[in-house]
């Protein structure tokens, strides 16, 4: 039946490119087809009608265009075939994989005619299929209200997007709003960070297109075709932030203090509290934890705004894409307990610091002790937590902390010129412009020791730091009276929390992990859902907004573009399906879930890889597109035309490998004319029972590359070792199947890897 | 005065001797280390006396093999602290051991061990290494009731009823014998030679 179908080829001589290599009235005279059209430019226009009036004249019913690389040009002849079917087209490669890598006139022309004949083979095992296309809703939750949170919700909230900012805490702002001062390198000076946060806040709190949910978390996510149902749950804030002026006489008559979490702690504030002079909803909020419910804040309020009973609301959001921006903690000083923080009220942190030298802070910006007077000589110690090893320690640095010393060392020096500031230091790390502020910062007299202190502990009154002197070899206790830590950036509760409940792909370290660090830093793992600010990892203010910013332009091309989707992914037949769940264990790319009682396969993020429907217990699923036979067809096209003596290999490459194997073409490199490429969508689609049949009907080789960077890798390559366990028990050469790395920019290295196994072949075939 | 580094020269190789030794147990640590002195800071040792922790990385590292006939070297006493603190997860303490097994093999320092050698005795006498009796006076002070719990120590046990401490004559004999093939009892025997030359 499918041997009826009438099959047109069309080949291009590409100006020359082919047709000086390739014989193409040999290749004329060797094809069975119904039709065989040729042009110098078939992706021209005139291209463009010889293959539509054959189309139409003869009555084709598939097409094969014998050509350049599919990747160059496979959309403009799926375009011109129509009214065919775009995938009743099938382009052989007789460019770069034949006429650029091969010189041998009769050779070459030998191998365009195999290739030609598998993609004839194969167009016929080629069934109508059409594309899917996928238009995401634009709504978009941004999770987080920090500096990155705020500005990726501004930023497309100004391009016409609706966002939903979720903050867990009472108010937005984020670490920015507490650290005081801010470090500027090109100004080399201090600026006051609430100054610069305060108008993106009040710009992000009147822009109609934001939402501004605090005391709220998302507890539950779900996805359907690119729309994330998301449950918030918001917790009750006991006073009515519409009513509330922030008059704060509530506060006045509350009989119980709390330690103020704003000020780390140093500082207490009432059990009804605003969380900060300009915290945004203008509103105070109560503690329930410590509240005593004496009901004074209730009396007093002249507004009614305090509702003791207030309960906890669920609220579910839908939208199309999501913006992580869940942020960081600072480590935990009870897991370095050498230096003392625990038991000494005069070792602080940076963030501490930070706060007691705020004008905002508990003791309004003056740099006291814990008995009240100004220190005579401040050590800071660097990499507490980070560059460190050691169990609960951090390997990464957090890239911050050297500025943020250099910063509030200049700031002590500024205001108390006769307190020594030294910084105690493994690297100074201040790339770019931040050297120029470290040298500014030396000229002050800050001074600088190079040495890992070992601990800090106290001798008469004094805190003492015991460290070395590396640079002069010389081990040395330095007397102190205030000893500042600069501890790690590790990733917030919030951002582990959410990595779980959206199933994003996190580092070693817990930060959510991009799909790429060089050419996707703001994608996810997950389609839709992108990452910026310090969720990521550790980084600064001015590069937090660059990704929010950043990660708001990828939300509008995803918002804009829509997605189509090549049609090759799973599909499932309810009716078989015991919805068992076996197929979402086995994705690796987290595209099955089980909605209203029945799998769902995302067409956004299945491979097509067909490692689900191996495991599947019920037969109940596909993979569209006849997959499987067409790679039976494709090798026996080529298998079929194979001459005696000739040496036949079959190389089966995804997208990434065959692109590695187009740029050896590119490039004029050349490889042995039994190389016999076929690409495949997932080489995981190469079954066991398809490797069996290229070896027993006339191939010499078989040759598997994978991508180590595809999800699928690891798989492939134990499958193919245990193809190679069958064949040896069935008394094959198990050396006649090759599994290999491929990279896209190391084309040069596949090159030597096809002609090493072409010689490892010739070896075998001649021994035998 | 400069120091010229030679075409040829592969300071490198001498930390990858250290790192083949079968007593590193810390994989390529050595080379990762940046030299932030954080064992220097914790050594006390190097509190005590001119023994540098990070010094030594400094010169294994620089390929600098002077370092195994430097007098430091000894002092440190493998109280593991520079291994638990260093943050790149290197040990300084098995380097220095490694050090000095390779100081030992090139008969250097011998008169370090003198003072050893009723350790190394003892695992032929009785298959354990036991403190050597020259140390017994100080213990004997420092430890009050340590003297008389030594030598009650069978009677004790006894009264326990746990066995005797002293392995049994077969094991003793094996234990010498595996210490003879390896060579270790030659090794003792020309450390105890050397000593004999100096008295």
């Amino acid at each position: 039946m499918r041997d009826d179908l009438k099959v047109g080829v069309f080949l291009c001589e590409c100006g020359g490119n082919i047709a000086d290599t390739v014989d193409l009235n040999k290749v004329r005279e060797e094809l069975d087809v119904e039709f065989i059209g040729q042009f110098e430019n078939l992706c021209s226009l005139n291209g463009c009608k010889i293959i539509r009036d054959a189309i139409f004249d003869i009555g084709l019913d598939r097409v094969v265009v014998a050509a350049c690389s599919p990747i160059s040009h496979e959309k403009t002849f799926q375009d011109y075939i129509k009214p065919l079917n775009p995938y009743l087209m099938d382009m052989a490669n007789i460019r770069e994989q034949c006429s650029w890598v091969h010189s041998d006139k009769e050779k070459a022309t030998d191998k365009a005619i195999a290739l030609i004949n598998a993609s004839i083979e194969k167009v016929k095992q080629s069934d109508a299929v059409d594309p899917i296309y996928c238009q995401t809703p634009t709504e978009t939750a941004v999770i987080g209200g920090g500096i990155a949170g705020m500005n990726a919700a501004l930023s497309l909230a100004k391009q016409g997007t609706k966002v939903t900012l979720i903050e867990q805490s009472p108010s937005i702002g984020g670490h920015m709003a507490k650290i005081g001062k801010v470090f500027s390198p090109v100004k080399i000076a201090e600026e006051c960070g609430m100054c610069l946060l305060n108008p993106i806040l009040n710009e992000l709190v009147w822009n109609e297109n934001i939402d501004v949910l605090t005391n709220t978390k998302v507890i539950e996510a779900k996805r359907r075709a690119g729309t994330y149902n998301l449950i918030l749950e918001k917790s009750p804030r006991y006073v009515d932030t519409e009513k509330c002026i922030a008059c704060g006489k509530c506060a006045e008559v509350c009989e119980v203090e709390v330690p103020n979490d704003w000020n780390d702690n140093l500082s207490m504030h009432k059990a009804i509290y605003r969380p900060f002079g300009q915290s945004y909803p203008e509103s105070y909020v109560i503690d329930m934890d410590n509240c005593i419910k004496c009901g004074n804040c209730v009396k007093e309020c002249s507004m009614r705004a305090i509702n003791l009973r207030e309960k906890e609301e669920r609220i579910p959001l839908q939208v199309g894409s999501v913006i992580v921006a869940t942020g960081h903690k600072l480590y935990d000083m009870e897991k370095r307990p050498e230096y003392g923080y625990t038991l000494f009220r005069d070792v602080i942190t940076q963030s501490e610091l930070g706060r007691i030298i705020g004008v905002n802070g508990p003791t309004k910006g003056k740099l006291l002790r814990s008995n009240g007077k100004v220190p005579k000589r401040v050590v800071m110690i660097q990499c507490v937590g980070s560059r460190d090893e050691k169990p609960d320690g951090h390997k990464y640095c957090s890239k911050i902390c050297c500025t943020v010393a250099l910063k509030n060392a200049n700031i002590i020096k500024h205001k108390h010129p006769d307190t020594d500031v030294l910084i105690c230091y493994t690297d100074v790390r201040t790339p770019g412009m931040f050297e120029k502020y470290y040298k500014h910062i030396q000229e002050n007299g800050v001074r600088f020791l190079r040495g890992r202190p070992g601990e800090v502990v106290k001798k008469g009154g004094n805190l003492i730091v015991r460290t070395e002197d590396t640079l002069k070899g010389e081990f040395i206790e330095i007397e102190a009276d205030l000893v500042v830590l600069s501890t790690a950036m590790e990733p917030s509760e919030g951002t582990k929390e959410i990595a779980e409940i959206l199933n994003l792909g996190t580092t070693e370290d817990g930060f959510i992990k991009e799909s790429h660090p060089k050419i996707k830093p703001v994608a996810t793992d997950v389609q839709g859902i992108y990452v910026c600010g310090t969720a990521h990892e550790p980084k600064d203010i001015t590069d937090s907004i660059m990704q929010a910013t950043a990660a708001a332009s990828k939300v509008s091309e995803y918002n804009h573009g829509g997605v189509e989707i090549e049609p090759f992914i799973a599909q499932i037949d309810t009716d078989k399906c015991a919805v068992c769940g076996e197929c979402i264990n086995r994705c690796k790319y987290k595209s099955m879930s089980i909605q209203n009682d029945e799998i769902y396969i995302d067409p956004m993020s299945c491979t097509g890889c067909g490692k689900c429907l191996v495991g599947c217990s019920q037969h109940a699923i596909t993979v569209n597109g006849n997959i499987d036979e067409k790679i039976f067809a494709t090798m026996k096209g080529i298998l079929s035309k194979k001459k005696d003596g000739e040496r036949v290999i079959l190389v089966f490459l995804d997208n990434i490998g065959y692109a590695a194997a187009d740029n050896i073409g590119v490039n004029r490199l050349s490889y042995p004319e039994s190389i016999h490429i076929i690409k495949v969508i997932s080489v995981n689609r190469v079954r066991p029972r398809h490797i069996r049949y290229a070896l027993e009907n006339g191939a010499d080789g078989v040759f598997i590359g994978e991508f180590p960077g595809d999800l699928m890798y690891d798989e492939v390559e134990l499958k193919i070792q245990g193809v190679k366990d069958r064949l040896e028990e069935l008394g094959e050469d198990p050396n006649r199947l090759t599994f290999s790395k491929v990279y896209i920019p190391y084309f040069s290295g596949l090159a030597r890897k096809f002609n090493e196994f072409d010689a490892k072949i010739a070896k075998l075939d001649e021994t035998e | 005065m400069t120091f010229k580094q030679k075409i040829n020269d592969s300071p490198i190789d001498f930390a990858i001797e250290i790192i083949n030794d079968v007593k590193n147990s810390k994989d390529e640590g050595v080379l990762k280390c940046v030299q932030c002195g954080m064992c220097t800071s914790t050594c006390p040792a190097a509190h005590h006396s001119d023994y540098n922790p990070r010094d030594i990385i400094e010169k294994v590292l620089a390929g600098d093999e002077s370092i195994i006939s430097e007098e430091n070297i000894w002092n440190c006493f493998y109280c593991y602290t520079c291994h638990s603190v260093c943050p790149v997860g290197n040990s300084v303490c098995e380097v220095n051991q490694i050090l000095k097994q390779i100081a030992i093999a090139k008969e250097i320092g011998y008169d370090k061990l003198y003072e050893y050698l009723g350790f190394a005795d003892s695992y032929f006498t009785a298959a354990i290494g036991a403190i050597p009796e020259r140390f017994f006076p100080d213990i004997g002070q420092d430890v009050p009731g340590w003297w008389n719990f030594r030598q009650n120590l069978e009677e004790i046990r006894n009264e326990l009823e746990l066995d005797s401490l002293m392995p049994s004559k077969e094991v003793i004999d094996e234990v010498s014998k595996i210490l003879t093939i390896t060579g270790f009892k030659s090794k003792i025997e020309r450390i105890r030679a050397s000593e004999e030359v100096e008295k």
